[in-house]
């Protein structure tokens, strides 16, 4: 039922700085896709974009083959969260909801049922400024959900949530994704979309930096063994001899990648070489995304100083 | 499917639901209370006055004295439609459910041109009830009408005054965003420019305070007044008003982020 995102060489500049640079990318039906890059590599900007707030410099985004302002009656089509506290204080929750909900041609019944949906009915009638940050992140997927789209799009939805209410989201999403929707959340921390994203989209100084599945990438890890022994070179030429590959490290350890611990055990004790240590080493997702979008982070942090 | 009626019935869903409109009407039958009060001891000095200081009593319109306030508390609901959004960041739901922009300023000006037209006949029919029922049938020069249908082009024309001032200060606030600019510039432009006029050399008195909205009333209306404009000028200004004040309004919300 989902329909596709595409992107085509989508550009935003303000004045000199480039917020998001030539980024071409596609987002499928079906899964939950995580938008990830440090703080400022441009995913508000390009979620922006995308739902027609903020006009491209230059490059297109479509909606199932469409830009968002040519949807009529967007809602039905695209449901979206961008800012948590982008409802009016002095309204309730219902009228917020159905203002909404009437420009699209939605009913009041639809406006209730998304209001039980997120578990806000009982504030139904309650005026916004008095919700915490919680209630308020819940309303805008409300908002979302109004016209049961077939593609969500949110801003950080768990910023600011308790653990509780980031469970409650990663299930909404996921069932939402497994009723073939097309779901795109963005984040700035890999921890939180290691458990919830099928796909991952990274992004770095505007600039695209990775398009790749979870498990792609948990199989792209180095995974390497930390070898103690005071017969170095003996255990490295029987390692190598296994297919292993090893270098050593400045305290005179050796790191092996290519076979396992059991394996490195088994084949020391049979060439009679003492083993002091033996130790297995993965990188963690967070890890391997730290390193793909190191150098667009340091590059910022240089370039902010500069400025100041 | 009807895009720009949907929109429209979503704008007035939200000025009903918005408290300032209603502390803005609020405002203008306040003003109308207030000049009901003065109209009011006016008439009593002229009961006790002799018959040669009765002639020389100015005109008691009450629309002169009370329109100006109401044009500002009705046209702040107009500048709300737009700034209320931008303030509180519901810009973002409301671009998302119409991101139409031209549709969605014409859906907020639609609504913004019934809340002027019905709430400047309403209180310009209340200033005129005022007048009726405090200057009954005395003469002339107090009572502006001692004929009641000598008052219609006039009550007409403060009413289509005041939906112009509403449709202008929702172009002021496209264009600036923020409410208390909006509130401020307009306060200037009905309350502050007609004072500030008389300031002015006696040549550039008459002339600024010709083009003036408030003063664009009796102009319009073709009753006794000491300003420069012909009818068809008074309509012409008029027209430029909101010709103006639209297409500015409209190309700063198309082009801009939000
Ligand atoms: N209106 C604006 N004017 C000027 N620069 C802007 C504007 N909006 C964003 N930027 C710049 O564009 C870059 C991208 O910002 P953006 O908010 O899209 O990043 P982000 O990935 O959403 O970051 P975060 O994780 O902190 O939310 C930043 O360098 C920011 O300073
Ligand atoms: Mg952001």
């Amino acid at each position: 039922m989902g329909s596709m995102i595409e992107l085509k060489e989508l550009t935003k500049r303000y004045g000199d700085t480039t917020a998001v640079d030539r980024l071409s990318f596609e987002v499928r039906p079906g899964v939950v896709t995580g938008f990830l890059g440090p703080n400022g590599a441009g995913k508000s900007t390009t979620m922006r974009m995308m739902l027609g707030l903020h006009r491209p410099t230059a490059g297109v985004a479509l909606i199932g083959g469409r830009r968002y302002d040519e949807i009529r009656h967007p809602l039905h089509e695209v449901g979206a969260v961008l800012d948590a506290d982008a409802a009016h204080p002095g309204r309730s929750a219902f009228t917020h909801l159905a203002c909404l909900a009437r420009s699209n041609g939605i009913g009041k019944a639809r406006v209730n049922a998304v209001l039980d949906q997120v578990g806000l009915a009982a504030v139904a009638h309650k005026r916004v400024g008095g919700f915490s940050l919680g209630m308020r992140q819940r309303l805008g997927i409300a908002g979302a959900l109004l016209g049961d789209p077939a593609v969500v799009l949110l801003d950080e939805p768990v910023n600011g949530l308790d653990a509780a209410g980031i469970r409650w989201i990663r299930s909404t999403l996921r069932s939402l994704a497994a009723e073939g929707r097309t779901v795109l959340l963005s984040s700035h921390l890999m921890s939180e979309m290691a458990v919830t994203v099928d796909r991952v989209l990274i992004i770095g100084k505007g600039r695209l930096i990775e398009d790749t599945s979870v498990a792609e990438m948990r199989d792209r890890f180095e995974r390497d063994v930390l070898v103690r022994t005071p017969r170095t070179a003996e255990l490295t030429g029987v390692l190598t001899r296994l297919g292993a590959t090893v270098t050593r490290t400045g305290d005179g350890d050796l790191v092996t990648v290519g076979v396992d611990a059991p394996a490195i055990g088994d084949a020391a004790a049979a060439a009679s070489i003492p083993v002091h240590g033996l130790t297995p080493r993965s990188a963690t997702l967070e890890d391997v995304y730290l390193e793909m979008t190191n150098e667009a982070a340091e590059y910022r942090a240089v370039a902010e100083g500069d400025r100041r | 499917m009807n895009v720009f009626r949907d929109a429209v019935a979503a704008e007035w869903m939200k000025v009903r639901t918005l408290r300032s409109t209603w502390a803005f009407l609020a405002g203008g039958v306040a003003t109308t209370a207030l000049g009901a009060l003065i109209l009011f001891s006016l008439v009593q000095s002229y009961d006790a006055a002799t018959p040669a200081d009765r002639a020389n009593f100015e005109t008691a319109d009450p629309t002169v004295v009370t329109m100006p306030f109401v044009m500002f508390f009705i046209g702040a609901i107009g500048a709300m439609l737009i700034t209320s959004e931008y303030t509180t960041r519901s810009i973002g739901p409301a671009l998302l459910a119409v991101p139409q922009r031209r549709l969605l300023l014409g859906a907020k000006a639609t609504v913004a041109g019934l809340v002027g037209l019905g709430c400047g006949a309403l209180f310009a029919l209340l200033a005129f009830a005022d007048a009726r029922l405090v200057l009954g049938d005395r003469p002339k020069p107090i009572n502006p009408w001692p004929q009641w249908t000598g008052a219609i082009p006039t009550i007409l024309c403060a009413a289509l005054i005041v939906l112009v001032t509403c449709l202008v200060a929702m172009g002021l606030g496209a264009i600036v965003r923020s409410t208390a600019a909006a509130l401020t510039t307009l306060g200037a432009l009905v309350l502050v420019a007609p004072i500030f006029a008389h300031f002015l050399p006696t040549v550039w008195q008459l002339r600024l305070a010709s083009i003036l909205l408030p003063n664009l009333t009796p102009q319009l209306a073709g009753s006794d007044h000491p300003y420069l404009l012909s009818q068809g000028g008074a309509a012409a200004v008029t027209a430029a008003y909101v010709l103006i004040a639209l297409t500015a309004g409209a190309v700063s919300f198309s082009r801009r982020d939000a």
